[in-house]
C-alpha cells in the first residue's frame, strides 16, 4: 500500500473513532436527565402515561441497548422522531440541508476570494511603513465583529432601502436562481466577514514567511518576475495554512449559519436546531449536534489528507 | 517607566480600550447616564441627543447605562468561566504531559472529542440539557475553551518535563503536588495567560451569540448579546437600540484580541505573530 493510502486510511479510522466517542458524548449527556421525554411531551401525565411513553421511544430498555438502537439507526439515516411534529427529522434534515450548504459554501467562497488575494498583498507590501499595522487592525477587526453585529446592520440597511438583495423571502435555487441568490448573499455575506479575517491574516503570514525563504532568493536570482514567484512558490506554499484556517473555519460556520438563519428568517437546518432547543425536542439537537460535529470531523479530515496530496512529506512523516 | 507592549502601538491602543471599557462598566452606577432600570426615565424608543446620548429603548431606559451594565456582564461571565477552564485545563494538561502514557491517551483523546464539536452547537446541546441561563452560559464557555487549553499546556508541559531541575526534583524526592506546581507549572504560565486572553474573547463571543439566540442570558438581566436582540425586535423604528450594543461588544472583543497579541509577544518573543 502507497504511504498516501496508509495515511488516509489512518486518519479515517481515528475520526471514525472520535465521532464514535463524540455519538456516546451527546447521547449520554441527553439521557442523563431521566424522565426528560415525558417532561416535553406531557408534563403532568400519569404514571401510566408515562410507562406507555418510556415504551414507545424504548426508554425502558437498558440505556446501553437504547445507545446501539439509536447510533444502527443513525448509520442507516434514521435520526429519530421529533417529539415536537411527530415529523421524522431526517426528512426534515434532508429538505433543509442543501439552503445551510449553499450559505456555508457561499461565505467560504467570498473569503477565500477577498482574503487569499489581500493576505498576500499585505504580506508582500508588509515593508512598506503602514501596511503591517493596518492589515493587523483590519483583520483583528473582520474576526472581532460578531457575525450577529455585521448581519443586523446588513438587515436594517438592506430592508431600509429595499437594496437589491432580500430578506426573509427564502427561493430554491431550482426555482428561480436570481432569486435564491439575492436571498442567500446577505447571510453568507455576515457569516464570511470572520473568514475574511482569518484567511487574509493566515495567507499574509504564510507569505512573509515564505519570502524568508532561499528558494524564492534562487527564483529572483534566475530572474523570475515578481508575478511568476507569486504564482509559481507563494500561492503554492500558502495553500497548507491557508487550508487549515478554513477546516478551523468550517467549525465556526456551521455555527454561525444557526444565527445568521434566524436573522435573517432562512428556512435552513439551524432555524429548525434552535426551535429544537428552545421546546427541548430532544431527538432533533441531538441528531442536528451529532450532524454538525459529523460534517466538522469529515472536514478537518478532509483538509488533513489534502496537506497530505499537497505536501508528501506529511503522509509520512505521521503514518508511521 | 516603560510602558507594557513597546513597540506595539496597536496593542497598547486595544489595552487601553479594554481598561476603559472595564472602568465604564465597574463604575457605570456612578456615573450620571442615569439608571438601567429606570422604566419611563425618558420618552420610549427616543433616537440619540444629549439628554440620552445613546438613546432610550422600548420602555424609555437610557440605553447608556444599559449598555455599561451589559458591559460588565458580558466580561464577568466570560471571565469566570474562562478561569475555571484555565485552572482546570492547566491542571489536566499539567498531568497529561507529565504522568504520561495511559493517562495522557485518555486525556488526548476526550480533548479531540470535545474539540470536534463546532463550538455554537455544543453550547446548544448545553442550553438543551441545563436550560437557557448563565449557568448554561458560563457552562457552555468552559467546554468550549477547555481543550484547547488542555492541548496548548500539554504541549509546553512535554517540553519542561523532561529538563533536569524536574528531574532532580524528582530524584531529591519532592512531592508529585510540589513538582507539578513549583517546578511545572511556573514554565507554563505564560502560555496558559497568552490563552487564557484569547479564550475570553471567544467566550465573549460564544456568550453573547447564545443571549443574541435568547438561550443565554435572560432578562432581567442583560448583557451585550441580549441587548442586541431585545434590540433587533426593534430594528427597523429604533436601530440604534441593536447598533449601540453591536459596536460596544465589537470594541471589546476587539481590544480583548489585541491585548492578547500583545501578552503573546511579551510570552513568547521569538514566535511570529500569525496577526503581526
Amino acid at each position: 500500500m502507497s504511504l498516501l493510502a496508509r495515511y488516509v486510511a489512518l486518519r479515517m479510522a481515528s475520526a471514525c473513532l472520535t465521532l464514535f466517542g463524540v455519538a456516546i458524548l451527546i447521547f449520554a449527556s441527553i439521557h442523563a436527565l431521566p424522565g426528560s421525554f415525558e417532561e416535553v411531551l406531557v408534563p403532568q401525565a400519569t404514571q401510566e402515561l408515562r410507562d406507555q411513553i418510556a415504551e414507545r421511544y424504548g426508554l425502558d430498555k437498558p440505556i446501553v441497548e437504547q445507545f446501539g438502537l439509536w447510533l444502527a439507526r443513525a448509520v442507516q439515516g434514521d435520526l429519530g422522531v421529533s417529539l415536537i411534529t411527530q415529523e421524522p427529522v431526517t426528512a426534515e434534515f434532508r429538505r433543509r440541508l442543501p439552503v445551510t450548504a449553499e450559505i456555508a459554501g457561499i461565505a467560504t467562497l467570498i473569503a477565500i476570494v477577498i482574503g487569499v488575494p489581500l493576505g498576500i498583498l499585505a504580506g508582500l507590501s508588509s515593508h512598506r511603513r503602514f501596511v503591517p499595522g493596518l492589515s493587523r487592525l483590519v483583520g483583528g477587526l473582520a474576526m472581532s465583529v460578531p457575525d450577529f453585529v455585521i448581519g443586523t446592520v446588513l438587515l436594517y440597511y438592506f430592508s431600509r432601502y429595499s437594496l437589491w438583495l432580500t430578506v426573509g423571502d427564502w427561493v430554491p435555487f431550482a426555482e428561480d436562481p436570481i432569486a435564491n441568490l439575492r436571498a442567500a448573499l446577505l447571510p453568507a455575506l455576515s457569516l464570511s466577514l470572520l473568514g475574511i479575517g482569518l484567511v487574509m491574516a493566515t495567507a499574509r503570514h504564510a507569505t512573509i514567511s515564505i519570502l524568508g525563504q532561499d528558494f524564492i532568493m534562487a527564483a529572483m536570482a534566475r530572474g523570475k518576475t515578481p508575478y511568476t514567484v507569486v504564482h509559481q512558490h507563494v500561492l503554492r506554499n500558502a495553500g497548507i495554512p491557508v487550508i487549515t484556517i478554513l477546516a478551523i473555519y468550517s467549525g465556526y460556520l456551521l455555527g454561525g449559519t444557526i444565527i445568521v438563519e434566524m436573522l435573517f428568517s432562512v428556512p435552513g437546518i439551524g432555524r429548525y436546531l434552535i426551535f429544537g432547543v428552545l421546546n427541548r425536542d430532544y431527538p432533533v439537537v441531538q441528531a442536528g449536534v451529532l450532524l454538525a460535529a459529523a460534517v466538522f470531523i469529515l472536514l478537518n479530515m478532509l483538509a488533513d489528507v489534502l496537506y497530505a496530496v499537497l505536501d508528501p512529506r506529511l503522509a509520512g512523516g505521521r503514518g508511521q | 517607566m516603560k510602558l507594557p507592549f513597546a513597540n506595539d502601538r496597536l496593542s497598547q491602543a486595544g489595552t487601553l480600550v479594554l481598561l476603559l471599557l472595564i472602568a465604564l462598566g465597574v463604575f457605570a452606577p456612578l456615573l450620571p447616564i442615569g439608571d438601567p432600570e429606570a422604566i419611563g426615565a425618558g420618552p420610549r424608543l427616543s433616537p440619540p441627543s444629549t439628554e440620552f446620548p445613546l438613546g432610550t429603548d422600548n420602555l424609555g431606559r437610557p440605553m447608556m447605562a444599559r449598555i455599561f451594565e451589559g458591559i460588565l456582564l458580558t466580561f464577568v461571565l466570560s471571565t469566570i468561566a474562562v478561569l475555571i477552564a484555565g485552572v482546570v485545563g492547566a491542571v489536566i494538561g499539567m498531568i497529561a504531559a507529565y504522568v504520561h502514557h495511559v493517562l495522557d491517551e485518555v486525556i488526548s483523546r476526550f480533548a479531540d472529542m470535545l474539540f470536534s464539536f463546532p463550538p455554537v452547537l455544543l453550547g446548544l446541546l448545553v442550553t438543551t440539557i441545563l436550560a437557557p441561563g448563565i449557568q448554561s452560559a458560563i457552562a457552555a464557555i468552559v467546554l468550549i475553551t477547555l481543550p484547547a487549553m488542555v492541548r496548548v499546556v500539554r504541549a509546553a508541559t512535554l517540553e519542561v518535563a523532561r529538563r533536569d531541575f524536574v528531574v532532580v526534583a524528582e530524584v531529591v524526592g519532592a512531592s508529585f503536588g510540589r513538582r507539578l506546581f513549583l517546578h511545572l507549572f511556573p514554565n507554563v504560565a505564560g502560555v496558559v495567560a497568552v490563552q487564557t486572553a484569547y479564550s475570553i474573547s471567544l467566550g465573549m463571543l460564544i456568550e453573547s451569540a447564545l443571549s443574541f439566540l435568547g438561550l443565554g442570558v435572560q432578562p432581567p438581566n442583560a448583557s451585550l448579546g441580549s441587548l442586541m436582540r431585545e434590540g433587533a425586535t426593534y430594528l427597523e423604528i429604533a436601530p440604534w437600540l441593536a447598533f449601540g450594543p453591536g459596536a460596544f461588544l465589537a470594541a471589546a472583543i476587539l481590544s480583548v484580541n489585541l491585548f492578547g497579541d500583545g501578552l503573546r509577544a511579551v510570552v513568547d518573543p521569538l514566535e511570529p505573530r500569525p496577526l503581526q
